[in-house]
This record gives C-alpha cells, sequence and structure tokens, in this order.
C-alpha cells in the first residue's frame, strides 16, 4: 500500500511517516502544496493524506484539481481548523474523510484503512462474519455460534459498522459519525455504554471476547485473541 | 403595519410639524390679506357715501327742494348698481326731500358715520335686507341731509373673501399632511430597505452589503459609510478569527505532537509503573487538547461563518437521537428517563451543533442527578416558539450561580471536586442557542434543575 503525505510541519509529517512505516505502509512525504500535487498527478498512490493550509497550493485545491481530473485516489484531510463547515467543505472538495489536528495517531490510522477498504469493498455484501459470529443483512438476524440475539436498531447498526471494519480499530468519532451520524463531541464517554450493552449481548456466555477495547484508540471486533 | 410605521416614522412627525408651523404662517398672511381687503371694501363705502352726501349737499343748497329731488331721479336709478337712499330734513327731521320716508332710527354712532336697519322701505320694490350704513350733515340753514348705502353687497363679498381663504387654509393642512405622509413612505421604505439588509448582516452573513445603485444624495452617502463601516468590522473580524485559527493551528500542532510522544512511550515502555504514569500523562494531555477544541468550538460558533451549516433540521428525530444514545447512561445510574416529544415540523437549524446543544444539556442532567434520579426531556411547541427541556432531580443549580453557569470555566462550587469537566458545556450551549436566535432559561425543578431552551419557529 503506497500512501501520499502532503504536509508542511516537519515534526507532524516525521511522525505519521513513522508510524504508517510501522504499520507496514509505504509512504512518501511532500513538505509543500506544489511538489505534493505534482507527485500525486504523476505517480500511482492507494491514499493521500492531504493538509489543508499548505505552502503554494493548498489541500482542498489539491484534492479538486485531482478530481477535476478523474482521480478518484481516496484521500483524508487533516486541518486544525475544527469547524463543522470547514469539515463540509472539504468532503464536499471531494476529501473522503476528515480528521482534525489534534489527532491521536490510531485515529489516522482507523481512517486511513477504513478509506482504502471502502476502495476495496465495490461488491455488495449480504452476509458479515466474524469467527462464529453471523448477520444476515437481508433478514436482519444476527447469531453467535448458531443462537440468534435481538438488537435494538441502533445496536444492530453499531455491531453493523464493526463487523464491517472487522480487524480494524475503530475510534468513538467515527462510531459517532457512522452509526449515530452527528459530527459533535461528547463530554462523557457515552459510547462505552453502548459498547458494553452490546458486549453485553454478543460476548456473555462465550470464552472468546469478539468486541475489544484498544486502550487510547478506540474499538475493534476481532477473533485474533 | 406599514401605515403605522409611517405614522410614528421620524420623517413623518417631522412634516406634520412643519404643516402646522406652516399652517400659523398661513394662517397669519390669510388673516392680513383679509383685513386688507375687507379694509379697502369699507374705505370704499365710506369714500363712495361721502361724496354722495357732499354732492347731495351741494344740489340742496344751490337748488332746493327741485334740485335734490332731480339729483336723486339720476343718482337712485334702477341703472346704479350700488342702490343709495337720500334724505333731506329740517331742523325736526321732517322730510323736506328725498326717496327715504323719515329720519331713521340710528343703532350706532362711530366715528361720525350711523350704522340702521329697517325692515322695508315704501319706494322700494323688495326687502334688500337690514344692512345699511349712513352719513348725516348738518347745514348751514339747519337742514338735516342724510345718506344711505346698502352695504350686504359689501359683507358678501368680504365673506366671500373669508370662505375662500379659509378654504385655502384647509386645502394647505390637507395637502400639507398627504404629502407629508407621501414623502415619509418613500423615507420610510428606503430606511427599512436599509434596516432590513443591516438586521441581515447582523444576523448572518457579514459580507453582505446595502446596495447603492439605486438611491442617491443622503441615502447614497449613508449607505456608503454603512458599508465602509462594514468592511471594516469584517476585516477586524476575519482579523479575529485568522488569529483564533492560527492559534489552532501554532498551538494545537505542538500539543498533538507531545501527546503523541507521549503515546510512542508508553507503547514501548515495558515498565508497569511508568506505563501508567505515561497513561496519566496522555489523559492529561488529551484533557488539555478538549478544554482546547471546546474553547476554539465555542470561538467559532460565536465568531465564524455562522449559520453556513444551516438546513431544514427535523428536531423531533434530534432529541430522540439525543436521548437515544444517553438513555443507557441513565440506566446504568439506575435512573428513570422520560420523554415528551411533539412533532415540531419544519426547523432550520444546524443539526450537529443542535445536537451538541441538547446532549450536553442531557448529560449534564445525568451527571448531577443521583442514582435513582429522575430526568425528563420534553420538546413542546407553543404558539411558534419551540421549546425543548430538559429537567432533572439532581442537586441543581444555587439561585446566585444560575447568570453564571454560562461563563466560560465557571463550575458550581461543590462540583468542582466531585464531578468531571471544563466548565464550558453550557459556555457552548449558550453559543449554540444564541446562533439560533433562542434564548435559555433555567429555573428550580424542587429538586433539582429546569433547562429550557426556546427557539423562535423562524429561525
Amino acid at each position: 500500500m503506497r500512501v501520499l503525505l502532503i504536509e508542511d510541519d516537519a515534526s507532524v509529517a516525521e511522525y505519521i511517516v513513522k508510524g504508517l512505516r510501522e504499520s507496514g505502509y509505504q509512504v512518501e512525504h511532500a513538505a509543500d502544496g506544489k511538489t505534493g500535487l505534482v507527485k500525486a498527478t504523476t505517480e500511482q498512490y492507494d491514499a493521500l493524506i492531504v493538509d489543508r493550509m499548505l505552502p503554494h497550493v493548498d489541500g482542498l485545491t489539491i484534492i479538486q484539481t485531482l478530481r477535476a481530473s478523474n482521480d478518484t485516489t481516496p484521500a483524508l484531510i487533516l486541518s486544525a481548523l475544527g469547524e463543522v463547515d470547514d469539515r463540509v467543505k472539504g468532503l464536499k472538495a471531494g476529501g473522503d474523510d476528515y480528521l482534525v489536528k489534534p489527532f491521536a495517531f490510531a485515529e489516522l490510522l482507523a481512517r486511513i484503512e477504513v478509506i482504502l477498504r471502502r476502495q476495496e469493498a465495490g461488491s455488495a455484501v449480504t452476509r458479515l462474519k466474524v469467527a462464529d459470529l453471523e448477520m444476515d443483512l437481508l433478514a436482519h438476524k444476527v447469531t453467535r455460534a448458531g443462537q440468534p440475539f435481538n438488537l435494538q436498531p441502533r445496536e444492530y447498526k453499531l455491531l453493523e459498522y464493526l463487523m464491517r471494519h472487522a480487524g480494524q480499530v475503530v475510534t468513538r468519532t467515527m462510531l459517532l459519525e457512522n452509526v449515530w451520524d452527528y459530527h459533535f463531541d461528547p463530554q462523557t464517554n457515552v459510547i462505552d455504554v453502548h459498547i458494553s450493552r452490546l458486549r453485553q449481548k454478543i460476548d456473555k456466555g462465550f470464552d472468546k471476547p469478539l468486541l475489544n477495547t484498544v486502550r487510547g484508540a478506540g474499538y475493534m471486533l476481532d477473533d485474533s485473541q | 403595519m406599514i401605515l403605522s410605521k409611517i405614522f410614528t416614522s421620524f420623517t413623518f412627525r417631522f412634516l406634520v410639524s412643519y404643516v402646522a408651523w406652516l399652517s400659523v404662517a398661513v394662517f397669519l398672511v390669510l388673516a392680513l390679506i383679509y383685513a386688507f381687503i375687507a379694509y379697502d371694501f369699507f374705505a370704499e363705502v365710506h369714500h363712495s357715501v361721502k361724496s354722495e352726501l357732499s354732492d347731495l349737499s351741494e344740489a340742496y343748497e344751490s337748488g332746493g327742494e327741485a334740485a335734490v329731488d332731480e339729483f336723486v331721479k339720476i343718482h337712485s336709478g334702477p341703472d346704479r348698481l350700488i342702490r343709495f337712499f337720500y334724505f333731506v330734513g329740517d331742523e325736526n327731521l321732517n322730510k323736506i326731500a328725498g326717496n327715504l320716508d323719515e329720519w331713521p332710527d340710528s343703532e350706532e354712532y362711530r366715528d361720525g358715520w350711523l350704522g340702521f336697519s329697517f325692515e322695508s322701505l315704501t319706494n322700494v320694490p323688495d326687502s334688500i335686507g337690514t344692512e345699511f350704513v349712513a352719513r348725516s350733515r348738518q347745514l348751514a340753514g339747519g337742514e338735516h341731509v342724510l345718506v344711505a348705502r346698502h352695504y350686504a353687497d359689501v359683507l358678501n363679498s368680504t365673506k366671500l373673501v373669508g370662505g375662500a381663504l379659509t378654504r385655502s387654509m384647509v386645502a394647505t393642512i390637507l395637502l400639507g399632511t398627504i404629502g407629508g405622509a407621501i414623502v415619509a413612505a418613500l423615507t420610510l421604505r428606503r430606511v427599512e430597505h436599509i434596516n432590513v439588509t443591516l438586521r441581515r448582516i447582523m444576523t448572518g452573513d457579514l459580507s453582505e452589503r446595502i446596495e447603492t445603485h439605486s438611491s442617491s444624495g443622503d441615502f447614497l452617502r449613508l449607505s456608503e459609510s454603512v458599508n465602509q463601516m462594514l468592511d471594516r468590522i469584517e476585516a477586524l473580524m476575519t482579523g479575529v478569527r485568522q488569529v483564533s485559527d492560527n492559534i489552532a493551528h501554532d498551538l494545537r500542532t505542538p500539543l498533538t505532537r507531545l501527546r503523541n510522544k507521549l503515546s510512542d512511550l508508553h507503547d514501548n515502555c515495558e515498565d508497569t509503573t511508568n506505563r501508567e504514569q505515561l497513561e496519566q500523562l496522555i489523559d492529561e494531555a488529551d484533557g488539555l487538547l478538549g478544554t482546547f477544541s471546546a474553547l476554539l468550538r465555542i470561538a467559532q460558533v460565536e465568531t465564524g461563518h455562522r449559520r453556513s451549516g444551516f438546513a431544514e433540521v427535523d428536531l423531533c428525530t434530534l432529541v430522540s437521537d439525543v436521548i437515544e444514545l444517553y438513555e443507557p447512561l441513565a440506566a446504568e445510574k439506575e435512573q428513570s428517563f422520560h420523554t415528551g416529544l411533539a412533532k415540531v415540523g419544519s426547523f432550520y437549524g444546524d443539526r450537529n451543533l443542535l445536537f451538541q446543544a441538547v446532549a450536553n444539556l442531557v448529560d449534564n442532567a445525568i451527571k448531577y442527578t443521583p442514582e435513582g434520579g429522575r430526568v425528563q426531556v420534553n420538546l413542546a411547541v407553543e404558539s411558534g416558539v419551540v421549546r425543548i427541556e430538559v429537567a432533572d432531580s439532581g442537586i441543581g443549580v444555587p439561585e446566585e450561580d444560575r447568570e453564571r453557569v454560562f461563563q466560560r470555566f465557571f463550575r458550581v462550587e461543590h462540583s468542582r471536586s466531585r464531578h468531571p469537566g471544563n466548565g464550558l458545556g453550557l459556555s457552548l450551549v449558550q453559543a449554540v442557542v444564541r446562533l439560533h436566535d433562542g434564548y435559555i432559561e433555567l429555573k428550580d425543578n424542587n429538586p433539582g434543575l429546569r433547562m429550557i431552551l426556546r427557539f423562535p419557529r423562524g429561525s
């Protein structure tokens, strides 16, 4: 997986490059908008990470230029501007996701993985399966080891999102944005309560817990442990 | 509405007082004209009577009775425009000659003038009214000579002049008032146009300007000045915005770096004690960053391009989403959670900010209500006002602190130590409520607190 990072802050860039390399990505770095745009148009990448405020050419212009020439490489916008409308502007310009500085690296990694997967998973899925946990998307039924259980609509949506991103870290903000569809900042960790409720339903009475908390980042549904 | 605006407008009032003073001036001028005209009329009457009298005296003195008869015949003929009456009597006022039967009873005597009236005259075929003016003279031989003139025509003329002048006066007032109303309406329309634009600018987009191409003169200059002022305000606002953006960029970036380095250390640390300490440091850094983000967010809601996130919002769904999100939190504290949601219909607002505001209130209600307590969330519409109410049976807010809870970083004394929080939650709620033209009210719930948000439907 080749990722292009366009970021003018050397320290942030170094940190992201290091983190992504450790996670197994090939990363190239451009320190200003002009070089970034040249690289993005002349070479092939699997994903772009673009800072909004850049010298010479700003991040949104880079993405708009790429989209105008039918380049659909998934792009994650980084920005210190946390306003909602900036977010909307970023997504309207053609960005696939928007991440506000400061962010934990885990958040960035989780989002990069999601936008990469989104690109892969073009075909319609009707069944999701993680270990012995199965979800029938057509019949809206969930079973674990053949044993069915009832979920509230929101719990179902939450589990669906986690299962679609099984093996990936999913952050609390990602859950709020995608399961609840609101972009806001909860004062308390209200998501934790929903996760523990869901955990009660799908993990209670089973030897192997599937829904795990990743400290300092979020949650992950997987069967690796 | 528009009429009452016209009548209360400064221009109209100004013009009304102008018309009032103008009327006084016009009245004075017209009164003067009337006085002059009346004076001239009466002077003419007096003059004619005087000259008739001296002619009559001359005729009598030169030719006696016969000459008087001849004189009267000529002077009171039907071809004459003005009727004169003549009388020549002896010392005891017995008739010698003339066309009057007897000496009339005088009613008043003024400046050598007699005024009298009589019903009919023997040699006058029809009644000609009662207003006569007369003048008499005693000749050297002791005879009395009198000339009388009917002057109703003069009175009529002065009445006509008076009437015409009164009517002009009324017309002046009427036309002045109507003209005033029209001028006021025209001015008002321009002022209203500026007002409406200014109000729109105050509540919304600062980049809008008053259009100047349709105005001229005073209004053009006023509009241009206001526009220049707006340019200046916008430049200042942009400056403030840039400063806060720069703070965001310049301070939060190194803070992130710090937090990420701590997180790196934590990941590579084998020692359990150190790990725990690092975890605490990371939490501290996260708290600091959270506070910083919250502050910036409030500032952005208050000063940014405020309404760009506005769209049609289904408040009922929004509030039930908040409830759905927080209900498990209340259940964990064994609080009973009650809701009463009415259908609100269309509402215009920023859904993410509104969600944040309601979520903060519900979060607070759950946080400050002890286990087993009660939390109530209501959504209602009352006469065009949308009301969102979050009530709890918790510790409440003391009366004296109710105004201050919206200040940044303010926390009620007893909650400072017991409950986590940064003291920015309600500041953000207030910023969001203001953005939507609403207002917020804290009330006692006996026990507990009732937070009421009210929004005008049209916002």
